[in-house]
């Protein structure tokens, strides 16, 4: 399609011995008929050699022939003829507004074709971005709109190779060749390189590409370019021509603009996979759900089976059944505390936050304990009447329920456990306090991570090591807090924080 | 004995099997289904006193049974299910289920919820209103109204009577905030929860012993309340 406008052209010394030829046939035949031809016959013969020559050989050919023929008729056509002397003075006139026209029409026709050539090159470019967007867009894959990137970039500028580099988080990967060390250093420094031929590397600002100037490293045969979108280096950009890359203004233009494409395309390429991650990571969210939703019923309910036969056998007198039961309650308790983390790792810890008493979670907190607490005394304190949090009903009556097992746990049976409840400022503080042990200054944090357990004490006082992680996780999501510090006269404290709500 | 005819709808057998000898002294007759369908056919065709539905069944929803039975029968439903969030706990509620036991259950838990099931059945069955409920320290004369607690008079405000007398007409069953708000406050709009939340803590400092560890007025987290007179 771009051949349609372009002239065919045979190779330059050809056309140039062609008009000569030309030009020596007409002058042998105007020497020839010499005697009945006069000046203008011979000014209009030589003029017409010229233009065509001009218009098939250029410029340089146009103005060969024309000193060429101003010879001729000097010296074959100018009386004495055979020698550069002119005899008539009017002669010379003749003969100078020859080489004058002469020159000036082959100047003329050399602008007028530069113009037509110039205006192809430009069809040609639209041409080339018009066959890139369509390509870019037609592809289903992103990696494939790069690669076709790639090839119009190379087939349009004529290079040995192009390819495009994607700047990946992790590496700059490309699907064909791996990329070398100055490719990675143009990409993390988004900077240019080039590759000279005498084998040097050039890197920085003067090794890229400036269209606006014009120019190019000069005899590079490699050019690294990195590729931008936003201020931010996504690719790389390499072309090579072994021969020495060697780009005129308008080829820097178009290469500018591929570069453009191609960054969008790199920009595409990594959107691409980001979105993929993204429903990778859904999928495998919905997945991890599902799963601990089957095998929270599926352990459930063999483990129903379990408790009622060892409750059956434990009635017709067996104590060993009783071993069962609590075993069973254990995997129980273990299952829910699994999919209470996995509710707090994926955000989904609270879901019903609102108004609410104090003293309510207090009493169903007291509640819910009871019967593990048996004769142990669980002191209540609360500091005023109508206390009232944001909160989650549910969960946060879990993280305080785990703070008093956990207070159980690790103090004497014999000493009481206290619940205190107060406002502060505008928190609602929950206050659990042992006389235990306490925890050392340099593992009050490390208490709050998941399957930790404190050194010395046996597997079966520490349980999974679940139970103060959940708590924390389950404050945080509503707003609040769970925290450690040493009772004053020993033992523990810890303190669930909510944000406290103004009666009205 | 206090019910004839059981029924249990569930489609794994080593759990009927758990449930029908957990309630084999309290029926005179177990009877079982495997898939909700059936379990309502039989429901229908034996009348049972008490159904012991599970959730997980293969054909229908557990709500949806709950609400086709509830469309003829009165008689109460304990939900069983391995784990349900408050949204699916009040849905049941609502739909019609009277109370749920969350798996893995003791028997002897369920026994006491079957137990206060039909002893709540047959109470209200003789006795459409209970003249007077003597509950802790408190004693509870609805027709009247008159409360007393250790034998003195407690002034309630109308709200609080209303919130008091459907709690105790539905003594040992858990009403979810909606339910509760409906019968107290009739269709007026509002925030049933904080209304609520407001008049039963009101409620507790008039009838309870301690407030702070409620035995009459139970909180049940996240569905709503339930009035329990066992002592």
């Amino acid at each position: 399609m771009t051949d349609v406008a372009a002239p065919s052209r045979a190779k330059p010394w050809a056309e140039a011995a062609l008009w000569f030829a030309i030009l020596a046939a007409l002058t042998l035949l105007m020497v020839a008929f010499r005697d009945r031809l006069n000046a203008a016959h011979v000014t209009l013969g030589y003029l017409l050699v010229v233009q065509g020559g001009s218009a098939r050989g250029g410029r340089p050919l146009g103005v060969a022939l024309a000193l060429s023929a101003f010879l001729c008729f000097d010296i074959l056509f100018l009386p004495p003829y055979g020698t550069l002397v002119i005899q008539n003075p009017l002669n010379w006139l003749v003969l100078v507004a020859f080489l004058a026209s002469g020159i000036l029409s082959a100047q003329l026709l050399y602008r007028a074709q530069a113009e037509a050539e110039v205006a192809r090159t430009r069809a040609a470019e639209v041409d080339h971005f018009a066959i890139l967007g369509a390509e870019t867009l037609n592809v289903a894959r992103s990696e494939d709109a790069l690669a076709a990137i790639a090839l119009v970039i190379r087939t349009t500028l004529r290079l040995d190779a192009c390819s495009v580099y994607v700047n990946d988080a992790a590496d700059v990967s490309e699907e064909t060749s791996k990329p070398s060390e100055l490719v990675r250093w143009v990409a993390s420094r988004g900077e240019s390189a080039a590759e000279i031929l005498d084998g040097t590397t050039r890197v920085g600002v003067s090794a890229g590409i400036a269209a606006d100037q014009g120019s190019l490293s000069e005899g590079a045969r490699e050019l690294l370019q990195p590729l931008r979108v936003r201020e931010r280096t996504v690719g790389v950009l390499s072309i090579r021509k072994d021969s020495g890359l060697s780009l005129d203004s308008a080829e820097l233009r178009v290469l500018e603009a591929l570069s453009y494409y191609a960054a969008l395309g790199v920009e595409r390429v990594r959107l691409a996979a980001e979105a993929e991650r993204a429903q990778a990571l859904q999928e495998a969210n919905r997945t991890k759900d599902a799963v601990l939703a089957s095998v929270s019923h599926d352990l459930r309910t063999p483990l129903t089976t379990i408790k009622g036969l060892a409750h059956e056998i434990a009635a017709a007198g067996d104590a060993r059944a009783g071993a069962i039961e609590i075993e069973a309650d254990r995997l129980n308790a273990m299952v829910a505390n699994v999919l209470d983390l996995s509710r707090i790792a994926s955000g989904a810890a609270v879901t019903d936050v609102a108004a609410n008493d104090a003293e309510d979670l207090v009493g169903a907190a007291a509640q819910r304990v009871s019967s593990l607490l048996g004769q142990r005394e669980l002191r209540i304190d609360v500091a005023e009447p109508s206390l009232v949090g944001r909160f989650d009903f549910s969960q946060t009556l879990r993280a305080l329920v785990n703070l008093i097992e956990n207070a159980a746990k690790y103090s004497p049976a014999s000493t009481p456990i206290d619940l205190r409840v107060a406002r502060l400022d505008s928190r609602l503080v929950f206050e659990v306090a042992d006389r235990g042990a306490g925890v050392p200054a340099a593992e009050s944090e490390r208490i709050f991570e998941r399957f930790y357990r404190r050194p010395g004490m046996s597997p079966d006082v520490g349980g999974a090591g679940l139970g103060l992680s959940i708590a924390r996780g389950i404050a945080e999501a509503e707003g609040g807090s769970v925290t450690y510090a040493t009772r004053s006269g020993g033992g523990s404290l810890f303190t669930l924080s909510v944000p406290a709500v103004d009666e009205d | 004995m206090l019910a004839e005819v059981v029924l249990i709808i569930d489609d794994e057998p080593q759990i009927r099997r758990v449930v029908r000898h957990a309630l084999a002294e309290l029926a005179g007759r177990v009877i079982e289904a495997p898939n909700g369908r059936e379990g309502i056919d039989a429901a229908a065709a034996q009348r049972p006193s008490l159904i012991v539905l599970d959730l997980g069944l293969p054909d229908m929803s557990g709500a949806a049974v709950c609400h086709e039975i509830r469309q003829w029968s009165t008689a109460p439903i304990i939900v069983l299910s391995a784990r349900h969030s408050d949204q699916e706990k009040v849905a049941l509620l609502d739909a019609g289920a009277d109370d749920y036991v969350t798996k893995p259950f003791n028997p002897s838990e369920l026994q006491a919820r079957v137990r206060a099931q039909l002893r709540r059945a047959s109470l209200g069955a003789t006795q459409p209103v209970a003249q007077v409920v003597e509950a802790g320290e408190v004693s509870i004369d609805l027709a009247k109204p008159l409360l007393k607690k250790n034998g003195a008079a407690v002034h309630l405000t109308k709200t609080e009577w209303d919130l008091l007398r459907t709690l105790v007409r539905n003594a040992g069953r858990t009403l979810t905030h909606q339910q509760l708000f409906k019968d107290v406050w009739g269709n007026s709009y509002g925030d049933a929860q904080q209304y609520l939340r407001v008049h039963v803590r009101s409620l507790r400092r008039k009838i309870e012993a301690d407030p702070v560890r409620p035995v009459l007025i139970v909180t049940e987290p996240g569905v709503g309340y339930r009035f329990e007179n066992e002592q």
